[in-house]
């Protein structure tokens, strides 16, 4: 399947926005979160998607952006004719006071340490998370310290 | 020997086991003789109060300790074994230092493995808190007698973390610190240098070895 093909379809899924190729083989779009799940399984079951490089999350106040990076190694996809390494790259938007989304942990297992970070520094809650503890910080820290809003002497008598 | 002198007093005999109070009474003096009654724990105990008694009493134990103390000393001096432990960048510098170039190999340092066999515990980075109740245990695991040294400004104060949610500021607020060795990261020869720091210390503090109580 050629590249422009390929974003094409990508358009025609429910929740997907704004499809753009950011680079020769770098694909970027938004994506609701209600439909998330749906894509992503479609993500990896029709298109091959099998490796998940990196989940970030960013605070920009007022709401929380979830970024997902997935790659197919020279799979289905084609650039001129020659199937090259794809990378996809998904934005969700969560709102401030409900930062939670399903986990692609049973998908990819490679995301669930990605998960937990996200949940340790930022604090998004990962729906379906087999096991979501803190992964960096020690057990019984307060707070979630890459938030923009976190001031940790408000924090310090508390653990 | 006779079996009458194992069983020996009987009023001894009473006395082991039944009580503790008892039992230390009869440690303190027991009557001649009579030491073949005693439990292992027991007898050790009063074999080890008896020699130390008679050093004391005759001035053998300082006559040991002044003749043994340079001896002793010299070799704790000369062969401070660090653990082999690194945390961050500092640690980088501490396997430089023991490369052909800056051979600190003949100070004496040799690398350990295991805090068993260590003197000397090098902190070597920032120590965050899920880092510091382990590294705590390393420091406890540690046989006497035992030195610290705080490599670098992350170890010595917090460093630039100082004011982070997670580091804690200095190696000092939770376990005693005999050596500080500034710099960002610690170059080889400050590292050389604080072990000759060291070695001075422990030249000046000379404890005797014999019989320590």
């Amino acid at each position: 399947m050629e590249i422009t093909k390929f974003m094409k379809k990508l358009s025609s899924h429910k929740g997907v926005s704004d499809v753009a190729l950011i680079r020769d083989n770098v694909v970027k779009l938004d994506l609701g979160k209600e439909d998330s799940k749906d894509f992503f399984i479609s993500l990896k079951e029709d298109y091959g998607f099998e490796h998940c490089s990196l989940i970030s999350a960013i605070d920009n106040q007022p709401q929380f952006e979830l970024v997902y990076h997935f790659s197919v190694i020279e799979g289905s996809i084609f650039i001129k004719d020659s199937p090259k390494t794809v990378m996809i790259e998904i934005h969700i938007f969560l709102e401030r006071d409900t930062p939670t989304i399903e986990s692609v942990s049973d998908l990819w297992f490679g995301a669930n340490w990605h998960e937990r970070e996200a949940y340790d520094l930022m604090g998004i809650y990962f729906l379906g998370h087999p096991d979501l503890r803190r992964v960096l910080l020690p057990e019984g820290f307060a707070g979630h310290p890459l938030r923009k809003d976190y001031v940790y002497e408000i924090h310090e008598e508390e653990w | 020997m006779s079996s009458k002198r194992i069983g020996g007093n009987p009023s001894l005999r009473r006395g082991l086991g039944s009580k503790t109070t008892d039992s230390e009474k009869i440690m303190e003096d027991p009557p001649a003789g009579d030491w073949l009654a005693l439990r292992s724990d027991q007898f050790l105990k009063w074999i080890d109060n008896a020699v130390y008694n008679a050093a004391e009493a005759t001035g053998m134990r300082e006559v040991v300790d002044r003749v043994t103390r340079p001896i002793f000393n010299y070799a704790q001096r000369f062969s401070p074994h660090p653990l082999h432990f690194g945390i961050m960048c500092c640690a980088i510098e501490m396997g430089q230092a023991s490369a052909p170039d800056h051979d600190i190999d003949r100070l004496g340092l040799v690398y350990r493995s295991s805090p068993r066999q260590c003197d000397v515990l090098i902190v070597n980075g920032p120590v965050c808190e899920k880092l510091r109740p382990k590294l705590k245990t390393l420091y406890e695991q540690m046989p006497e007698p035992k030195w610290v040294v705080a490599m670098g400004e992350c170890a010595i104060s917090g460093g630039p973390y100082w004011d982070s949610y997670s580091v804690v500021a200095g190696a000092d607020t939770f376990m005693p610190v005999d050596v500080y060795i500034p710099g960002c990261p610690v170059r080889p020869e400050a590292l050389m240098h604080g072990f000759l720091t060291l070695q001075k210390k422990i030249r000046e503090k000379e404890p005797g070895l014999f019989l320590r109580r």
